[in-house]
């Protein structure tokens, strides 16, 4: 086993493992907590890619940002000490079996697809290449995905403000 | 980063971490007592759950914080290639502040980034 | 002037900019009168919009007009228009005063999201303007916040349309690591049918079927559309359901026209599936806007019958019927909005005995929902008829008599709400009242827009002939 092979393995193990305490926990900040380690895991895949741009936004963003808005948005309920209750035998053998089935459904699938040859060794994506094809508005440019995205932000904060803001009263 | 790099920057993290936690339990001079896991409230046993429903307005700064947190992650690449860019990259960053400058304008006025 | 070809998106930038710049400089004492000319501006809009002008693609292929989309986002922008009209009477309420042009931004960025979808060209485009389309509507409805249900019809769609884009991007990932490409045009020649491509089509399709509520996908549709305010509700059910249609269309005509053998097994289950238990569910309900949800999904198993087809007549009879869809439902909804704006009753008993207290608004209401049944001489008996041809045409007689049945039933529970209005009496009815100009102004659109469509025939041939070689 490469290193590579192993960091690979130790990464997914933790995603996996902390992606199903995230859903089964019964505390709902716990649950939040799990979830960070699955997003700083999901970094660590990106690092072994050499994918080293979005991994430092996945770190600053989501483990920085989401996480913490999620925490805060947790804080803001009034029932946060509370205890989840664990759901029933009724409801839980079937959702595992469904989940059961679909994952093994979706990894069969993908493992017979026969990809068409491997690459070896990652290139380093380096930010110049993903500044360039951002401001290109050719072919494979993303010029207009760019501006559209602006957008989108703005009505995010638009709708967020008329949401969250105090009464005036 | 090399998986060898990942996996020594891991060694390096728990070890020192390691250390650390250590050393905090051998050294000092330890007593445990049921008061001691309390907290402290000046001397008084505690009441109740220290879970407190939090103010709105945490909630409000860490979405805006996180807007534009996200604008950052746009306009670092940008930054990267301005030179090259030329006059078209600088008219869709222009176009990219516009946009969302005009949030910022908006939550300033709304008094979203004002404590209450 | 290359940036003609996208001046649908450009204008409503430019008006979602100018609302803007109004609210923040505005005095908060005059933001009442931000109304009249906002429905001006998207008006001019609305009509630049019939101009023609240059079509083609830009940005090098990802984003691509056609005459067909533009005439898919025409009928998309009037809708909206009459949306407009028809929440003016609750914008003016004490409670939403101060929301106003956000309102209207809201709104029309979901819009601009709509068009960029139909306008797609490769799926990064098409996903960010989906998100653009409904991230703002979830705000929408949970704009009246300090009531218990706007605020969950909020968080349910949040949820499900996270869901679903979730499960949507799941799929596209999986297309996009077998064909290495998000252009639509790429994308074509390399779908070549293999298992992975059909689960990778299956959640895009399950994704996108979140979106237009088909069964078994419809479980957000009834808490959401009772909960959020009824222009919002009226909104999700016609704007957003049309569009994504719409996408969906293209893309099932396009895209995956190779493995269409396949789809249209899951569509055609789909449809029956999404008909019978809409219809089912609807003849239960008590509640106009959850009466209106239910039909709403029978509604768009029908649309179906027209995707099965893949054909041009097919594509024409979607989106014929999408307009005449768009005019009945908003009609029906108009009335619920009108009457629920000024006594706040929404059930069906309450309107035992409306036609002796409000007569126009009693007609109007009928007319909408002969149309949705698919009564002659209305425009929705020929949206409907023109569906189950293009299914028949494709030889799928059973689907077409399982539509059938199901319209009869439709007709029923529709033929309930017109009876309580004109023959049930009541000892307490919805006393009289005078409608606001807007909101009247908005019915009358639906009814002359259900009423020419239903008889002069030339719409039809209209649309035919953009439709031309779309698949």
């Amino acid at each position: 086993m490469t290193s590579n092979q192993f960091m690979f393995l130790l990464f997914s193990a933790v995603i996996v493992i902390f992606s199903i305490l995230t859903v089964t926990s019964r505390r709902i900040l716990r649950a939040a907590t799990f979830l960070l380690f699955v997003l700083v895991s999901t970094a660590g895949l990106y690092f072994l890619l050499k994918y080293n741009y979005l991994a430092a936004i996945q770190l600053t963003l989501y483990a920085g940002g989401i996480v913490v808005l999620i925490i805060f948005s947790i804080l803001l309920t009034s029932h946060i000490s509370e205890k989840l209750p664990t759901a029933g035998l009724l409801k839980k053998w079937p959702a595992a079996l469904v989940a059961l089935v679909g994952a093994a459904l979706c990894i069969v699938v993908i493992l017979q697809y026969n990809f068409p040859g491997s690459v070896v060794d990652t290139e380093v994506v380096n930010v110049r290449d993903i500044g360039n094809s951002l401001i290109s508005y050719g072919e494979k440019g993303y010029a207009l995905p760019f501006e559209v995205i602006s957008v989108l932000l703005l009505a995010a904060l638009i709708g967020a403000i008329v949401l969250a803001k105090k009464r005036k009263d | 980063m090399s998986a060898e790099s990942l996996i020594l920057f891991f060694i390096v993290g728990a070890f020192l971490v390691g250390i650390a936690l250590l050393f905090s339990s051998i050294v000092p001079p330890t007593s445990t007592n049921p008061q001691k896991a309390e907290a402290y409230e000046c001397g008084i046993p505690t009441e109740g759950l220290t879970w407190l429903q939090f103010n709105v307005g945490y909630y409000l700064f860490a979405i805006i914080f996180l807007i534009f947190d996200v604008e950052t992650v746009f306009i670092f690449p940008w930054a990267v290639v301005m030179k090259e860019a030329g006059i078209a990259g600088f008219i869709e960053i222009v176009i990219f502040f516009f946009v969302l400058g005009l949030g910022l304008l908006y939550a300033w006025k709304k008094g979203a980034l004002k404590w209450e | 002037m290359l940036m003609l070809i996208m001046r649908h998106e450009l204008l409503l930038v430019l008006i979602t900019v100018i609302l803007l710049l109004v609210e923040i400089f505005l005095p908060a004492d005059r933001k009442q009168k931000i109304i009249l000319p906002a429905l001006i501006l998207f008006g001019v809009v609305m009509i630049l919009g019939f101009i023609p002008g240059p079509t083609g693609r830009l940005f090098g292929g990802m984003y691509i007009t056609t005459p067909l989309t533009l005439l898919m986002k025409n009928i998309l922008t009037v809708g909206v228009f009459i949306v407009f009209l028809q929440s003016v009477d609750w914008l003016k309420k004490e409670e939403n005063r101060e929301k106003i042009s956000e309102y209207f931004i809201l709104l029309l960025s979901t819009l601009i999201g709509m068009e960029y979808m139909l306008s797609s060209g490769d799926f990064l485009m098409f996903y960010l303007g989906l998100e653009l389309a409904t991230i703002p509507l979830a705000a929408l409805a949970a704009f009246e916040r300090f009531k218990e249900k706007s605020a969950e019809a909020g968080v349910k769609l949040i949820f499900t349309s996270a869901l679903s884009s979730g499960i949507l991007l799941y799929g596209l990932s999986m297309i996009y690591g077998t064909v290495g490409t998000l252009y639509f045009s790429d994308v074509v020649n390399g779908i070549n049918g293999a298992p992975l491509q059909i689960l990778a089509f299956i959640f895009f399709f399950a994704g996108m079927a979140f979106k237009i509520s088909v069964v078994p996908f419809h479980l957000w549709t009834a808490d959401v559309y009772e909960g959020a305010p009824i222009n919002i509700t009226s909104y999700l059910s016609v704007i957003s359901k049309g569009a994504a249609v719409m996408i969906l269309t293209i893309l099932l005509f396009t895209v995956f026209s190779k493995v269409a053998i396949m789809w249209k097994d899951v569509v055609y289950v789909t449809a029956i599936l999404t008909m019978t238990i809409g219809n089912l569910f609807a003849i239960r309900q008590k509640n106009l806007k959850r009466f209106l949800a239910f039909s709403s999904i029978a509604q768009a198993g029908f649309i179906f019958l027209g995707i099965i087809g893949q054909s041009q007549l097919g594509m024409t009879t979607v989106i014929y019927f999408v307009l005449v869809y768009i005019f009945s439902n908003l009609g029906a909804f108009g009335v619920v909005a009108v009457i629920s704006n000024r006594t706040g009753k929404e059930k069906i008993d309450d309107y035992d005995g409306l036609y002796r207290t409000n007569p126009m608004l009693s007609l109007t209401m009928m007319l909408a929902l002969f149309s949705l049944a698919g009564i002659p001489p209305v425009a929705g008996f020929f949206g409907k008829f023109f569906l189950f041809a293009a299914a028949a045409q494709q030889g799928l007689y059973i689907l077409v008599l399982i539509a059938v049945l199901n319209t009869i039933i439709s007709l029923y529970y529709y033929l309930l709400v017109v009876k309580a209005m004109f023959l049930n009496r009541s000892d307490r009815p919805i006393e009289y009242f005078k409608s606001d100009g807007y909101s009247r102004l908005g019915l009358a659109i639906c009814i002359a827009g259900l009423v020419i469509i239903g008889i002069y025939s030339p719409i039809y041939e209209f649309i035919n002939q953009f439709t031309f070689g779309i698949y």
